[in-house]
């Protein structure tokens, strides 16, 4: 059962790693059109995978959570035995930025919320509401580059 | 500024939502804080025994196999960034935060956990 729930939590991590990667390149390198694979792959509207991505941190979170203590005795245990360190090392990495990250989801969804809202042209109303303009600029701060209209 | 300053007037539920959201970036920066500090000074809530599977609060000694504390860290830095959140929460009606609260302070606390987690590369 482990061994398909540990397969099932990559593939969830490598969807996550797609959407986050789409919404990186969308973002900081943007495509009007989308001619070729590169170029499809940055015409994406970045803004739109927020929910996404967030549902499938927090579902592999949860899944990588609940297969955690079979990885802590049997593997690490045996990784530990065999001084791995390294390897042993770079899980401590990993569990500890996304323990991080964790916290910072409702951030994530905050700042793309107003992107969302200045992409989409949303009502006043929406935009009062979650502060597109500044967020907007904020975010253009972040990647430096101009934002389209 | 700040992404939470707005010019017109809003309705009393949009400025419970916006103070909600403002805290957002207050409550990224504290959990990621609070679970660095957790996790260095031993302040887990809870601890648990995969091999026994059992639960123990605070800082558990091991009982025939390993303990796992990052559950009990977890929750430490809910709790406190929570905690703070909601405490900063009336300040905020008329305050603004600044969003690079929200991603330097957790990025600063991703820096330590490399500079913590050194030895495990330099052996």
């Amino acid at each position: 059962v482990y061994t398909a729930l540990l397969i099932v939590h990559g593939l969830l991590a490598v969807a996550l790693l797609g959407g986050l990667t789409h919404q990186a390149f969308a973002t900081l390198w943007p495509a009007r059109q989308s001619g070729g694979f590169v170029s499809a792959y940055r015409s994406v509207s970045a803004a739109r995978f927020t929910n996404v991505n967030i549902t499938l941190y927090v579902v592999t979170f949860a899944l990588g959570s609940y297969i955690y203590p079979a990885y802590r005795i049997a593997v690490r245990t045996w990784i530990e035995n065999a001084r791995l360190w390294q390897i042993s090392g770079l899980f401590e990495m990993k569990e500890q930025s996304l323990a991080i990250g964790l916290g910072m989801l409702p951030f994530f969804w905050l700042v793309w919320k107003g992107q969302e809202g200045q992409q989409e042209g949303a009502s006043s109303e929406r935009a009062q509401m979650d502060d597109g303009p500044a967020l907007r600029h904020r975010l253009v701060q972040f990647s430096g580059r101009p934002h389209r209209q | 500024m700040c992404g939470a300053c707005m010019a017109s007037e809003p309705r009393a539920n949009e400025r419970y939502v916006m103070s909600i959201t403002k805290v957002f970036g207050i409550f990224a920066a504290v959990f990621a804080v609070a679970y660095t500090i957790a996790f260095e000074w031993h302040w887990e809530l809870f601890s648990y025994h995969p091999r026994l599977g059992e639960f123990g609060w605070g800082q558990q000694a091991s009982r025939g196999g390993p303990v796992m504390h990052w559950y009990g860290c977890l929750a430490t830095a809910f709790f406190v960034a929570a905690a703070v959140s909601l405490a900063t929460l009336p300040f905020l009606r008329k305050r603004c935060v600044p969003l690079w609260i929200g991603w330097a302070v957790p990025l600063l606390c991703i820096f330590a956990w490399f500079w913590f987690l050194r030895a495990f590369f330099i052996r």
